[in-house]
């Protein structure tokens, strides 16, 4: 919202401060100011010009070539193409090197082979009106070479202020608002509005019905005649609203327009030859009921929109915008002037419905001050008045309805205020606080008894605290202190699973190399089908940002998925995690259900004879073994039963907190499903995504003890055997007879060679373990050796195989 | 057999002053002190000489021997330290030879800036709480004194789960949480008053992404419920943890600022960081927008349980994903959720 500080100061006396001092009171103390506009900034290079030669140019038939003095040493040769362009006229011109609005800026040229050097302005040019018909003349006595904003005089600063930040204030939706709080800021005073007090003696032939009168609870229509049409508005009012922005159409427009701007309360101008009765009704629209609106659209009427309307049709989208049959134009001479209450809600819903945010729209949805309907109507006609004397009012507006603003009067204690804001205050202070902003203040015992004036009463200031506000804003934040809280600080308890998640987080990126990540909670369709789950699996949204973002994510496998895939171009290989929150649909419409996940996704190109024990999976399986260690578990890994759609189906083993079926599943690894890798277009490449299910894993942390094995002084004994084995055996099961054969004095087992072909025979493959064996009460001899590879031999003959050495 | 040994003598002297390498003073040493060398068949022949003279040509033969020896030790010190010179002076020692890249894992900045926060208000009695991303209706909004009309649940702000109807604007709905303020709720109805609480989190709008809007961000939310608590103690907490983020004093004001669930309300603003005079940054102000905040509001205290005349509190709202941006100078705030290593590999675990 854009608010003239020359129209302020017709309230209250602000000559003597700067436009940055007044956007820093109005900032600190009511609304945020978010920049500061000096009119006629965009024009500022644009001075008065004298045309001294004006001759046809040689070459075209509508151009002139012209010479200009306009205060420099040398009159500048300007090709001009108006039909008013003529010798000794007085214009705006544009040397070169000025700028123009819309950062136009002016250059040497040639047109049609005649150096040009400037520009002579037509208002549109200066953006002073639409007019564009021809050049701007000025008059005879205005002096060449003076800046063209200094002769019109626009010298005006505007503040733009950011609406979000005055949505709950009804009063402040025009300047008098902001009068009124700079008033009370500075304490000063505020002048009143000037207004039409009495309506002339006299009645017209206006009747109002309210159909609805929640939707319109008051409604009044002033009718007025003019002897001559619409003509341009005085050049205070044109000025004004030119400075914030709003174009000047015509009196009566610029009139209501400036009404609007003024007070806040919006108004309409009907041509009332132009409605088909005298009759006037608020109601709702009828289906299938259509409407143009000023802006020549037509728009179809739902059921809940409330129109105006004559006897035949509707006319008005109330509260929002007029209807292009009975608009102004220029043989009006009578019009029929709107001023009302429309209900804040339905006016928004109204607007929505129809993708119309007018600024009437704007200001009825914040419940204005029911008081300003009949106030617009005096002060326009005052205005008009002044203006016009032609103008002749009929009598009194004619009414229906009434809406009075509520009466609010409430006990504010002077001392909880201090309290509750921090500050050294008197009653006093609070009380003329609240007097300078137009509350009514009695004292009534140890508390004050405050009314709230009719335009603070409507939504705004309803409760003690929102006096109590009234008084810190007035008083200046500034005066506050930081202290801090007087309370003895307990230790507050710590929340262990997110503990657990920092040290984790700690451990995946400090020894596992992994990065954090932070992606999306929104999936696009298609990953229904690449997770081979149902859209009833999935909580599904209403209003997604965009159809590609409809579903909430389960957990983070997709969007850490498509984070990799994005990074493959510049980062061949990589790892990336998150800490997530999933989400699944409750079965009887209650709130979602949540799980917290880990999620690693890591990645790297396919290796040539890249011997399995070195590969992504191997090293994911570490990873999240270490990750289960960090939390205090050693889970037993088993194959994968359930199928994940986006497992790879043999290379997928799962995590349980121990063996055995009734173990909870803390989580699991898997390599990425070729199906899911070509789709994602992951050729080429070796990715392994881990999910680990961190309620569970926290679950069995819990009940995990720390343990500690003193290293044995004892040396131990290394051994190596390879087996030759059936390829088919998985290493699982080798393993498990391996340990067997060692017994109580297998101190650590490790599978540290792996290879096929060679002169293994076909369909086998050779394991090779490095085993250490200690006794905890005896050094070890040749013969527990011995023993060992006789009980290795053993197992591997009864698995098919043989020892290899 | 004494001119012999002078000869000798002056032949080795000569010959080891005349050197330049190991291997020749090795020659020399073989040839003259060797077992088989000159000197030592010289001290062989002693016995071919008359009894009485045997002891001085021995002597003699001696003093030659070690004379030698120490000038050849003498002269490889000398080659030792010229060969060293020359080598710490030769090529094939760069030391601007860049190292193999140590394998990095790092903490995204938005997990850093939480968990340091969060250290610095657990230092400060606080409490961490969670809350659901999905939200029901009445957590995020009726609890938190938003009216059911309030444009702010329209669709064109909220992402919502619930159809149109169904509830939906009558407090059962469920939609995208729009703010961390819903954890005041959830804490408030948990534990009661008194209480301290922060709750970082992530948080949905419907919004069309740019660099400096996102449909997803984060925010932390910060609540102290007690007796007596006042905006004097709010100004404190909301400067520290500015101090937390920034490491250092900031300079702060506080404006007035409307939300429903908070009054008074409150913007507070910092001194630009990046100007003295008014930058892009902060449009010319010299001050940044950094946090809103203000006292809980009665009806939240009601909504919860506790008792707004025994009872007062303060809250406040740091948008996290701001912070990050501003700490760190990031131009646009869709990397944050990028995924992008070469973004992610500037912060370092
Ligand atoms: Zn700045």
């Amino acid at each position: 919202m854009k608010i003239s500080l020359n129209w302020v100061g017709d309230f209250v006396d602000i000559s003597d401060l700067s436009a940055e001092r007044i956007a820093e009171l109005l900032s600190l103390h009511t609304a945020e100011v978010e920049g500061i506009e000096t009119v006629g900034d965009a024009i500022a290079d644009v001075v008065v010009a004298q045309v001294v030669s004006c001759d046809p140019h040689p070459d075209a038939d509508k151009l002139s070539v012209t010479s200009v003095e306009y205060g420099a040493a040398e009159p500048a040769q300007v090709v001009c193409g108006a039909s008013n362009v003529r010798k000794g006229l007085k214009i705006a011109f544009a040397p070169v090197k000025a700028c123009l609005p819309g950062d136009f800026k002016i250059k040497k040229a040639k047109l049609r082979g005649v150096t040009s050097c400037g520009m002579i302005c037509s208002e549109r040019e200066l953006e002073l009106s639409e007019e564009h018909a021809g050049i701007l003349e000025l008059p005879d006595d205005a002096v060449v070479g003076t800046r063209l904003v200094d002769h019109l005089g626009l010298s005006d600063s505007v503040l733009d202020l950011d609406n979000k930040s005055l949505t709950h204030r009804p009063d402040l939706w025009g300047h008098y608002g902001f009068a009124r709080e700079l008033a009370a800021i500075l304490n000063r005073e505020l002048i009143p509005l000037p207004v039409l007090e009495a309506w002339p003696e006299g009645s017209t032939d206006l009747a109002i019905e309210l159909a609805d009168t929640q939707g319109c609870p008051a409604y009044f229509g002033l009718a007025v005649d003019l002897q001559d049409g619409p003509k341009a508005a005085p050049a205070l009012i044109q000025e004004r609203l030119l400075a914030i922005g709003q174009r000047p159409v015509n009196d009566l427009v610029d009139l209501t327009n400036y009404v609007l701007q003024e007070i806040g309360q919006p108004t309409h101008a009907f041509d009332l030859d132009k409605l088909s009765s005298s009759d006037i009704v608020v109601r709702l629209a009828k289906q299938g009921e259509s409407l143009t609106t000023l802006d020549d659209e037509n728009r179809e009427l739902d059921a809940r929109d409330l129109v105006i309307a004559d006897k035949s049709a509707a006319i008005a989208l109330a509260g929002v915008m007029g209807g292009a049959a009975t608009e102004v134009g220029d043989s009006t001479t009578r019009i029929l002037l709107e001023s009302a209450v429309f209900h804040p809600v339905r006016t928004r819903r109204t607007s929505q419905r129809t993708a119309l945010r007018s600024e009437a729209s704007m200001r009825f949805e914040k419940s204005l001050d029911p008081n300003l309907a009949e106030q617009a109507l005096r002060r326009f006609a005052y205005l008009l008045l002044n203006a016009r004397p032609d103008a002749r009012l009929h009598g009194a507006p004619a009414s229906a309805g009434l809406a009075v603003a509520p009466e609010t009067i409430l006990a504010l204690c002077p001392e909880r205020t201090a309290r509750l804001l921090g500050m050294d205050l008197s009653v006093s202070d609070v009380a003329q606080s609240l007097e300078r902003l137009g509350f009514q203040v009695e004292p009534q015992g140890r508390l004050l008894s405050v009314q709230v004036p009719t335009w603070r009463s409507t939504k705004d200031v309803t409760t003690e605290v929102d006096l109590i506000e009234e008084v810190g804003r007035l008083q200046g934040y500034d005066q506050i202190q930081a202290t801090p809280i007087q309370a003895p600080i307990v230790a507050p308890p710590r929340d262990p699973r997110r503990q657990l998640e920092h040290r984790l987080t700690q451990r995946l990126a400090g020894v596992h190399h992994c990065f954090e990540s932070q992606s999306y909670s929104f999936l696009d369709d298609v990953w229904l089908e690449r997770l081979s789950l149902p859209l009833s699996d999935f909580v599904v949204l209403d209003n997604p940002i965009s159809d590609s973002m409809r579903l909430v994510r389960r957990d983070p496998v997709p969007s850490l998925l498509e984070q990799a895939h994005a990074n493959l171009r510049e980062r061949p290989s990589g790892q990336l995690f998150e800490f997530a929150k999933g989400y699944e649909p409750a079965v009887d419409g209650a709130a979602p259900i949540e799980r917290r996940w880990l999620c690693v996704v890591a990645w790297a190109p396919v290796q040539k004879n890249e011997s399995p024990l070195q590969s992504l999976f191997a090293h994911s399986r570490s990873m999240v073994e270490d990750v289960m260690a960090t939390a205090g578990l050693s889970p037993h890994f088993e194959p994968a039963d359930s199928v994940l759609a986006w497992a790879h189906p043999r290379l997928h083993m799962a995590a349980r907190a121990h063996r055995g079926p009734e173990a909870a599943r803390l989580g699991s690894f898997a390599a990425l499903h070729p199906h899911l890798a070509d789709d994602l277009g992951f050729d080429g490449y070796q990715v392994v995504v881990s999910l680990l299910d961190m309620s569970a894993i926290y679950e069995a942390s819990k009940s995990a003890k720390p343990s500690f094995r003193s290293p044995s002084r004892l040396p131990g004994i290394k051994v190596d055997v390879a087996l030759a084995l059936p390829a088919s055996l998985s290493y699982a099961e080798v393993e498990i007879e391996v340990r067997r054969a060692g017994g109580k004095l297998l101190d650590s087992l490790e599978l540290f060679d792996l290879f096929e072909g060679g002169t293994l025979e076909p369909g086998q493959r050779s394991l090779a373990f490095r085993a250490v064996l200690r006794a905890p009460d005896r050094t070890l001899v040749e013969k527990d050796e011995q023993k060992f590879i006789k009980k290795v031999t053993q197992a591997a003959e009864r698995l098919g195989g043989s020892l290899r050495g | 057999m004494l001119e012999r040994l002078e000869e000798l003598r002056h032949e080795g002297l000569t010959a080891v002053e005349a050197s330049n390498s190991e291997d020749e003073l090795r020659e020399i040493e073989v040839r003259l002190l060797g077992r088989k060398g000159a000197l030592t068949d010289l001290l062989k022949s002693l016995g071919t000489l008359p009894k009485e003279d045997r002891p001085a040509a021995g002597q003699a033969a001696n003093r030659v021997k070690q004379e030698i020896a120490a000038q050849i030790e003498v002269a490889r010190g000398k080659l030792h330290a010229f060969n060293l010179a020359t080598d710490l002076a030769g090529d094939g020692l760069d030391a601007t030879l860049p190292g193999p890249k140590p394998p990095a894992g790092g903490l995204h900045p938005l997990g850093q800036i939480a968990r340091e926060l969060e250290d610095v208000f657990q230092s400060m009695g606080f409490r961490i709480a969670d809350g659901p991303e999905v939200e029901l209706e009445d957590n995020n909004f009726d609890a938190l004194n938003i009216p059911a009309d309030h444009p702010a649940r329209e669709s064109h702000d909220t992402i919502w789960v619930t159809p149109e109807g169904d509830g939906r604007g009558k407090g059962k709905g469920v939609c995208m949480r729009t703010h961390t303020s819903c954890v005041q709720i959830r804490a408030l109805r948990e534990h009661g008053a008194p209480l301290r609480v922060v709750a970082p989190g992530r948080v949905f709008r419907q919004e069309t992404p740019d660099p400096t809007h996102d449909h997803t961000f984060h925010q932390m939310e910060g609540l102290v419920v007690d007796k007596g608590v006042g905006v004097h103690h709010l100004l404190h907490a909301m400067n520290t943890l500015l101090e937390g983020v920034f490491g250092r004093k900031v300079e702060t004001r506080l404006r007035p600022g409307f939300f429903p669930f908070v009054e008074p309300g409150f913007e507070l603003d910092a001194r630009c960081p990046f100007c003295k005079t008014g930058c892009r940054v902060c449009k010319q102000s010299t001050w940044i927008e950094l946090m809103p905040g203000g006292m809980i509001h009665p009806n939240v205290l009601r909504a919860c349980d506790i008792d707004p005349d025994v009872y007062s509190g303060y809250a406040f709202g740091l948008g996290l994903s701001r912070m990050v941006m501003l700490r760190y100078g990031i131009d646009d705030i869709r990397w944050l959720l990028s995924g992008d290593l070469r973004f992610l590999e500037q912060f370092r675990a």
